[in-house]
């Protein structure tokens, strides 16, 4: 008899897939050959995942239909198992997966269409928090305010693509005009996705919004986000972009420039 | 059961609903009458909408956290972020029960998102056992441990189900969650006796009891029960449930419903029936007094 661990890890991976001869010797038959029983428990993790990954992007299944999903997610998740226990934390590596996923690799939009899908199912999950209250980037003295960083809310993120995957997401909802059309010559798309209220929104930002946000979301100083936004528009004014990134309400909080204490004010 | 006014504790003594996403919204536009609400704790431990709707119905209804990602049985390191995030929840909602399974979900640093069988033998009760009395340590309340629907056995597993639930509540304190159609698919994947099982349950154990509907499907043309949570509570799993009342008394109940979920009312219907079972006992049980 194998210690439990030992149990356990045969058991695990004979449900990704891989033949356990020995782990069959284990298991009573009771009128049902061993690997029958142990087939039942893999074919719930099979279709129990793959309905995650469908909750997740139903987008992505829409586009290549349910049979070829299935196929795909057959393929992903024996090589991509989750690695936590929330479903709604399963799947952020399947944009990847796509990419290289040779019996799809013609719908070249379709691993920034799976990107845009995870950017709005972590914003649905994301956790609360509170705005910051712009007064605090006030009490910045001008001569600090360069290297502050700002924290924006959990739920917001970014994303880049040379496709026009925000028209895409729309033409593919439940509610969207079946005979419209999108262009894949349209153009690329620079997206904010977040949490407004208890609906998750995107939209496309400006090339100098886009560059100044997500230098911001990378961890980056007010300054070297600044000049990002500079460098994608240099005729961009800066303040207004600024009041504008304040006003939305995604700004959480605002950190000292000093690296040694890593603390907010007082300034 | 810290925090909960007498109404909500008295409450918990009926029939509940497990609550579910599509039905959240109906159900605060309606909020019917039911004893009390079961969410999966999984589903909760971000933020957003879908913990706004708890918030707001939680001052209304008694709840109930079910777990079913911890893994108590099994040999991966006990996921201390999701305890953490299970006790802040925990926290937040003030549930009057808290359970999770006698199973394991990960191994090796994978979760299979499934309530995988365990061998009963002293190696997996020492390893319920530790996990378990961890678990209530982190939450600082008692937990209920639910017996698993089973598909398969283990050569070596020699200690009966019952059993080992009963030696498990005895050594940690933790109470029993018994899910009667599981006991129901299990017996009947392994002929074994469903009623004998019930009798060799620790009935003071027993602090909340499941019910559900279950599939019939043929595997290699033999029949298979499948705990799959998609259809009306069976006839035979209403009279092994009338068994367990009569084990057990009036223990609250929830009717849960997770595949092919249907209308709200349909469910709360289950929930109705399961009322009626715990009307009719509590009726019995006072007559018997008044004689």
């Amino acid at each position: 008899m194998p210690s439990l661990r030992e149990l356990e890890s045969s058991f695990g991976r004979a449900l990704l897939g891989e033949a356990q001869d020995a782990l069959l010797d284990l298991i009573a038959a009771d009128g049902l050959a061993p690997a029958a029983r142990l087939r039942v428990y893999r074919n719930h993790v099979l279709v129990t995942l793959t309905d995650a990954l469908k909750a997740t992007y139903p987008v992505v299944c829409r586009l290549v239909d349910e049979r070829f999903f299935r196929y795909a997610a057959d393929r992903y998740i024996p090589a991509h198992p989750p690695a936590v226990p929330c479903l709604f934390e399963y799947g952020e590596s399947f944009a990847e997966f796509l990419r290289a996923f040779g019996p799809c690799q013609h719908l070249e939009y379709l691993p920034d269409v799976a990107r845009l899908e995870w950017a709005i199912n972590r914003a649905l999950h994301a956790d609360d928090a509170p705005a910051l209250d712009a007064a605090r980037l006030v009490e910045v003295p001008a001569d600090r305010i360069g290297g502050v960083t700002l924290a924006l809310h959990p739920s917001v993120s970014f994303l880049s693509s040379p496709w026009p995957v925000d028209r895409i997401w729309r033409a593919n909802q439940p509610d969207a005009d079946p005979d419209a059309t999108v262009s894949l010559d349209a153009g690329g798309a620079q997206i904010e996705v977040r949490r407004l209220g208890e609906d998750v929104v995107f939209r496309s930002l400006d090339a100098a919004s886009y560059a100044l946000r997500s230098a911001l979301a990378r961890g980056g100083s007010l300054e070297h986000a600044a000049e990002a936004a500079q460098r994608a528009d240099p005729g961009v004014d800066l303040a207004l972009t600024l009041q504008q990134l304040v006003a939305d309400g995604i700004v959480t909080s605002i950190a000292a420039p000093s690296p040694a204490t890593h603390e907010a004010g007082p300034w | 059961m810290i925090g909960h006014d007498d109404r909500v504790l008295a409450g918990a003594t009926g029939a509940g609903i497990g609550l579910r996403t599509p039905h959240i919204a109906e159900f605060l536009a309606t909020r019917p009458a039911v004893a009390f609400l079961e969410v999966h704790a999984e589903n909760y431990m971000g933020g957003g909408p879908a913990l706004a709707a708890l918030e707001r119905l939680r001052c209304e209804y008694p709840f109930s956290l079910h777990g079913v990602g911890l893994s108590l049985g099994g040999s991966d390191p006990l996921d201390a972020r999701h305890l953490a995030r299970l006790t802040s929840l925990v926290a937040r909602l003030e549930p009057v029960f808290v359970s999770e399974h006698l199973a394991w979900s990960a191994v090796d640093g994978a979760y299979f998102n499934h309530l995988l069988p365990l061998p009963y033998d002293e190696e997996s009760l020492d390893t319920m056992c530790s996990r378990v009395a961890r678990a209530q340590e982190a939450l600082g309340r008692r937990i209920l441990v639910e017996n698993p629907a089973r598909y398969l056995r283990f050569r070596h597993s020699p200690i009966p189900e019952p059993a080992f639930l009963g030696e498990l509540a005895r050594r940690t304190g933790c109470g029993v969650l018994l899910d009667v159609n599981n006991v129901y698919v299990s017996c009947r994947n392994f002929e074994e006796d469903s009623h004998a099982y019930l009798d060799g349950l620790s009935a003071d154990a027993v602090g909340e009891i499941h019910l559900a509907g279950h599939s019939t499907n043929d595997a290699d043309g033999r029949t298979i029960l499948i705990d799959d949570h998609g259809s009306r509570v069976a006839g035979p799993v209403w009279k092994l449930y009338a068994h367990a009342l009569e084990r057990c008394g009036p223990v609250p109940t929830l009717v849960e419903w997770d595949t092919n979920l249907p209308d709200l009312a349909v469910l709360l219907d289950e929930a109705a029936t399961a009322q009626h079972y715990l009307d009719a006992l509590r009726s019995r049980a006072g007559d018997a007094v008044a004689a």
